[in-house]
């Protein structure tokens, strides 16, 4: 992670090209799944503190709280992602990138971000395929509470999916000179 | 293929992927699908999704989230300041007490946040504008504020000792407790150096001819005493076996968030979504890396390379203190370029079964890992802090940064030889508190 980084990147200056309105709604999109994750987060926070009250104040059982607040973070993790990465939030190796010439951060850039395309589109596949199989065979969690597991489980195509369509457009927005490789704009001086 | 082979291929394309750039989650995550896929073929595809998912279907996982939540509500609130205005309130006449209070104020930042950039940043950015002003060398300044930071990880509570105890399945309570003394000692002597050395370089730093009054010397400290009161409550749950570290950190969480709205009025939506925000993209991004370091656990077990390495390493019988050497110059080369979450979920299953074939107990060595991943936050080329800190004073030099840094690293390659030698300074807490495990 670059400790200058943006937190926002630099908006893609507002013309009419395809690419650009692609590049644009997808940002849209990852800021969205940003709020979604981020209210998660804060549901799995509330929850945990009400599981604390009725165990330990009541002194009574808890039954769903413990799968929710589970389901929340994964479902946060996986929904957040696109958000994370639009926000250059998701941790790399960055010496080589940093070191680099121009022409070999472009490349290293490029071969980067194809291999989390790679990695996005194979994993989206393999898990809506694992969602269809808890779908098709109503499966239930193991637990006390007996949720279904597609609910859960639907998160992961569905971040997957998005964190695909998020990786596309940094590819493409690399691609066209629109982002500077990495984010990086300007040589390190040391 | 043998395993020796297969390891090696392994190894070198693992090194190839995360030196291009890659996100660490998606570069392990597309090199254990393509190994999977490469060695097993097609089939053996339907267990990786369960396997990405069963990563992070763990109620121990919540306490992540919970401990971010926790270090940015703090961080995100002026506390920072007021901590470190409270000790130079305090400490201002003693010789070199600006250097005391910027790395007591460090080390108590790091026990609120947790965060080794978050503490850097906090306590930089009122430590080093002041410590230039009353004339303390730029390399002491920026060091020292550097190393400070890096206590973060070490004091408890901490994310590393978290992700080190799910990877391991140690107690994360006994990694907490092991992390004090050496944090503690670690204090004292970052604490000790710089005083040797601006002494060393006839600098007697004395307060100017002004006092502060009784009224300000007490002024900070309400405004910060609810936070460390909170977090002395969380470890006080968590050790009284009250609660696990996901409730403790759930409801300390929670408390932090309404501290920080109730002392520093932080009502506005907009700071809401800061503390969230950065909760959000903390916590995605480290367990992004569980999942796929899960992944990556399960490929190399089914490939048999973690038990031919582990075996490999039992036939050479080397002395059990060679091997702890070759581990710790593994872990710092590592730490020289991987971010300290992702070396930890990677090596951490890979190396436990050698640490405990050779005779060292697990927690002692989460110690030892951890402050090797602190050496690696100020050292070149990666140094996080180096950077964090670069940015608060930009008419610093980084060259001169690196310098000021280099003591400090001494000094904790001194803490772990210490903490060989004496094994108890991080085990004796644990044990008494929580009885042996033998």
């Amino acid at each position: 992670m670059h400790p200058g980084d943006p937190l926002r990147p630099r908006s893609i200056v507002a013309r009419g090209n395809a690419i650009d309105r692609f590049v644009r709604r997808v940002r849209r999109i990852s800021t969205l799944c940003g709020f979604v994750a981020a209210a998660l987060i804060a549901a799995g926070v509330v929850v945990v503190c009400e599981m604390v009250f009725v165990r330990y104040v009541l002194n009574m059982n808890t039954i769903w709280q413990t799968d929710f607040v589970t389901y929340c973070l994964i479902a946060a993790t996986f929904v957040g992602s696109p958000f994370v990465l639009m926000t250059r939030g998701h941790v790399n190796v960055d010496v080589l990138p940093h070191y680099a010439g121009p022409g070999a951060r472009r490349w290293l850039a490029i071969f980067a971000s194809a291999l989390t395309i790679g990695f996005c589109v194979v994993i989206a596949v393999l898990t809506f395929a694992f969602w269809k199989e808890a779908w098709d065979n109503k499966w239930v969690s193991d637990t006390m509470w007996r949720a279904r597991l597609w609910i859960p489980y639907a998160a992961m195509p569905i971040g997957l999916g998005l964190l695909t369509l998020q990786s596309v457009a940094d590819l493409l927005a690399l691609l066209t000179g629109r982002e500077p490789p990495f984010g990086i704009t300007k040589e390190r001086t040391a | 293929m043998s395993p020796g082979t297969q390891g090696t291929l392994v190894l070198l394309v693992t090194l190839v992927v995360l030196l291009s750039g890659a996100p660490v989650a998606f570069g392990l995550g597309a090199i254990s699908i393509a190994f999977v896929l490469f060695f097993q073929g097609f089939d053996a595809l339907h267990v990786v999704a369960e396997t990405f998912y069963a990563g992070l279907n763990d109620f121990t996982l919540v306490s992540i989230p919970m401990f971010v939540m926790m270090g940015a509500a703090i961080g995100s609130s002026p506390a920072g300041k007021d901590l470190y205005e409270a000790l130079d309130r305090w400490l201002y006449r003693l010789p070199g007490g600006l250097v005391i209070s910027n790395l007591g104020a460090c080390a108590l930042f790091a026990a609120l946040t947790g965060s080794s950039p978050a503490c850097c940043a906090a306590i930089g950015k009122m430590g080093i504008p002041e410590m230039r002003s009353r004339g303390y060398p730029d390399d002491i300044a920026t060091g020292s504020i550097c190393a400070g930071g890096t206590l973060g990880i070490l004091i408890p509570p901490s994310i590393t000792f978290i992700l080190y105890g799910i990877a391991t399945e140690t107690s994360i309570g006994r990694l907490f407790l092991a992390g004090v003394l050496p944090g503690i000692m670690l204090t004292g002597l970052f604490m000790l150096w710089t005083l040797f050395i601006i002494w060393k370089r006839g600098f007697r730093a004395h307060a100017p001819d002004f006092r502060y009054t009784w009224k300000q010397k007490f002024g900070s400290i309400p405004k910060v005493a609810p936070f460390l009161a909170i977090v002395i409550g969380v470890m006080y749950v968590l050790y009284g076996g009250v609660a696990t570290p996901s409730e403790a950190a759930g409801v300390g969480a929670a408390l932090c968030v309404v501290m920080a709205m109730v002392i520093y009025r932080m009502w506005r939506p907009r700071q809401w979504w800061k503390i969230l925000r950065d909760t959000t993209r903390e916590s995605v991004m480290i367990l992004m890396i569980i999942a796929a370091a899960v992944l990556f656990g399960y490929m190399l077990t089914s490939l048999y390379l973690t038990q031919t390495l582990a075996q490999g390493i039992a036939d050479m019988h080397v002395n059990r203190w060679v091997l702890m050497g070759m581990i710790n110059v593994f872990l710092l080369v590592c730490g020289f370029f991987i971010p300290p979450a992702a070396i930890i979920l990677m090596t951490a299953p890979i190396l436990y079964p050698i640490i405990k074939a050779a005779g060292f107990d697990p927690v002692w060595f989460g110690v030892i890992l951890t402050i090797n991943m602190e050496i690696g936050l100020i050292h070149p080329p990666v140094g996080l802090n180096i950077y964090i800190v670069s940015a608060i004073a930009p008419d610093v030099p980084v060259t001169r940064i690196m310098w000021g840094t280099i003591p400090y690293v001494l000094c904790m390659m001194l803490q772990i030889v210490l903490l060989c030698i004496f094994p108890e300074i991080a085990t004796w807490l644990p044990d008494h508190l929580m009885g042996a495990v033998h």
